[in-house]
């Protein structure tokens, strides 16, 4: 060890849109530990969420993520309305999965993009971007905003799809699919994204589920793992499967999520199709009382909410466990053994949210 | 090469997928969460928005009739929209333009006639 060169990744980095600080150890070009640093982004929300009324934090905890908003605030709703047994209309049920879909194709195309920038295919990143533009239009006609759409409220959603909005949506989304199709045949037949890609950062599906990797990390493994199984909201009568590839390097992490936004096309189309009629949010009377949990799949994994309510309107305890958190110790592990100059392009295959990891 | 020359001709040909920004601005969504304002006409002044309003970026007082409203604390998330009874908060799919200073607006009861006064007890 005393030969290595210390080099330190990040916080600053072309490929990390978010600061995390790698401190890589050298021999020659290959890694031989990395250790991470973190504290770049703290904002404090946990302690925030103690010092708001309960329903103001849904709009406070959307703002935990930059890019899966309107997850975070349908993970804190989930374990309010379970603290208070408050009952979710169907429609809103229905609802909150096709706008959580949405959420999560663009979610996914974003990382497809950064990926891409990552190796340095400038025009594929492009392309991904300006279709990921065409969901954002979707989310801003049906939600009145891009990212932090606001849609999801303590017992329901706040915002209805009509049917001229529906149509809109079913005549948008396979034009779209066939776009990405066609970005996504380039991006994983290239040869040359193979070569940056698989074999690199390999992790096997014990070793994942041993370190507590989550969401397409996991999945990327070869381990069927996918919170939306588990039939919050209306996931529980919409079919799917989890899409798994099984050689735990980075190609099977990115090929996860890649074919996600079609599955995720899907389920916002079946979702659509099965919309039934009825209220939009639960009337409530009362405070949260108690602890729950809530736990949803995020674009990157599985989100934890703990909310512990003590009968006012200010919650004891909010507690967040972010995917990235969860992932972060499985992408240590993969590091050492690998090429420095792969160490972006596998940090990257987590799709590492600083943001939310530091709360 | 004959793929690769379809994609040249197709680029060559179709419109660019950006737009000359500030000469063509993008339209907005019907419904999308934009500028907010207050119509104080049925107001009554009962703090119900400024309750609601999870940044604090309005401050109603009911003793001057008046909405203080800082629109750059303000996330628009149409809570007060919700909380009104009186249909007084409006919102509009139009942005706020960049400004140098950040303004305080200033709502109050248009004066249109006198207002009845209460009934003297004592009278």
């Amino acid at each position: 060890m005393s030969d290595a060169t210390n080099v330190p990744f990040g916080p600053q980095h072309p490929v990390l849109p978010e600061p995390i600080q790698l401190r890589i150890s050298l021999e020659d070009e290959n890694v031989l530990q990395a250790l991470p640093a973190l504290g770049y982004v703290h904002r404090g929300i946990e302690k925030a969420g103690e010092l708001n009324d309960f329903q103001q934090n849904v709009f406070l905890v959307e703002r935990v993520c930059g890019i899966c908003s309107s997850i975070h605030a349908l993970a804190y709703c989930l374990a309010v309305e379970s603290a208070m047994g408050l009952e979710v209309p169907k429609r809103a049920d229905y609802l909150r999965v096709v706008w959580m879909e949405l959420h999560r194709i663009h979610s996914h195309l974003l990382y497809l993009g950064l990926l891409a920038e990552a190796f340095g295919f400038e025009s594929m990143f492009m392309e991904f971007w300006r279709i990921r533009e065409r969901v954002m239009d979707l989310l801003e006609m049906t939600a009145g905003n891009r990212v932090i759409i606001s849609v999801c409220t303590i017992g329901g959603v706040r915002r209805d799809i009509d049917a001229e909005q529906a149509r809109t949506i079913r005549e948008e989304l396979p034009k779209v699919r066939e776009e990405v199709q066609r970005l996504v045949d380039a991006l994983l037949g290239d040869y040359t994204v193979k070569r940056r890609t698989a074999g690199k950062g390999v992790i096997s599906g014990q070793a994942a589920l041993d370190l507590g990797a989550v969401g397409p990390t996991l999945r990327g493994s070869g381990v069927a793992q996918d919170m939306r199984m588990a039939g919050y909201a209306a996931y529980s009568e919409l079919q799917f499967q989890p899409v798994t590839f099984p050689d735990g390097d980075t190609y099977s992490r990115t090929a996860v999520r890649a074919y996600e936004v079609f599955q995720s096309m899907d389920l916002v189309l079946a979702a659509l199709e099965n919309l039934p009629e009825g209220e939009l949010a639960a009337k409530f009377k009362g405070r949260p009382d108690g602890a729950a949990l809530a736990r949803v799949e995020a674009p990157r994994g599985e989100l934890i909410y703990m909310v512990v309510g003590n009968g006012t309107k200010n919650l004891e305890r909010m507690r967040v466990r972010v995917p990235t958190y969860a992932n972060i110790p499985a992408l240590l592990s993969v590091l050492p053994g690998c090429e420095f100059a792969d160490v972006p392009v596998v940090t990257l295959s987590i799709d590492p949210c600083i943001s939310c990891t530091e709360r | 090469m004959a793929r690769m020359l379809r994609s040249v001709l197709r680029n060559a040909l179709s419109k660019p997928a950006t737009r000359p920004f500030p000469e063509a601005p993008r339209a907005e969504f019907e419904k999308a969460r934009g500028l907010i304002t207050f119509d104080c006409t049925d107001c009554r002044f009962c703090g119900a928005c400024a309750l609601k309003c999870p940044t604090g970026a309005i401050r109603v007082v009911r003793e001057e009739r008046r909405i203080y409203f800082e629109p750059f604390k303000c996330i628009v998330c149409g809570a007060c929209l919700e909380a009104c009874r009186f249909g007084s908060v409006r919102m509009g799919p139009e942005r706020r333009k960049p400004v140098y200073e950040k303004p305080v607006e200033v709502y109050a009861k248009p004066e249109t006639e006198a207002e009845p006064k209460p009934p003297d007890p004592g009278a």
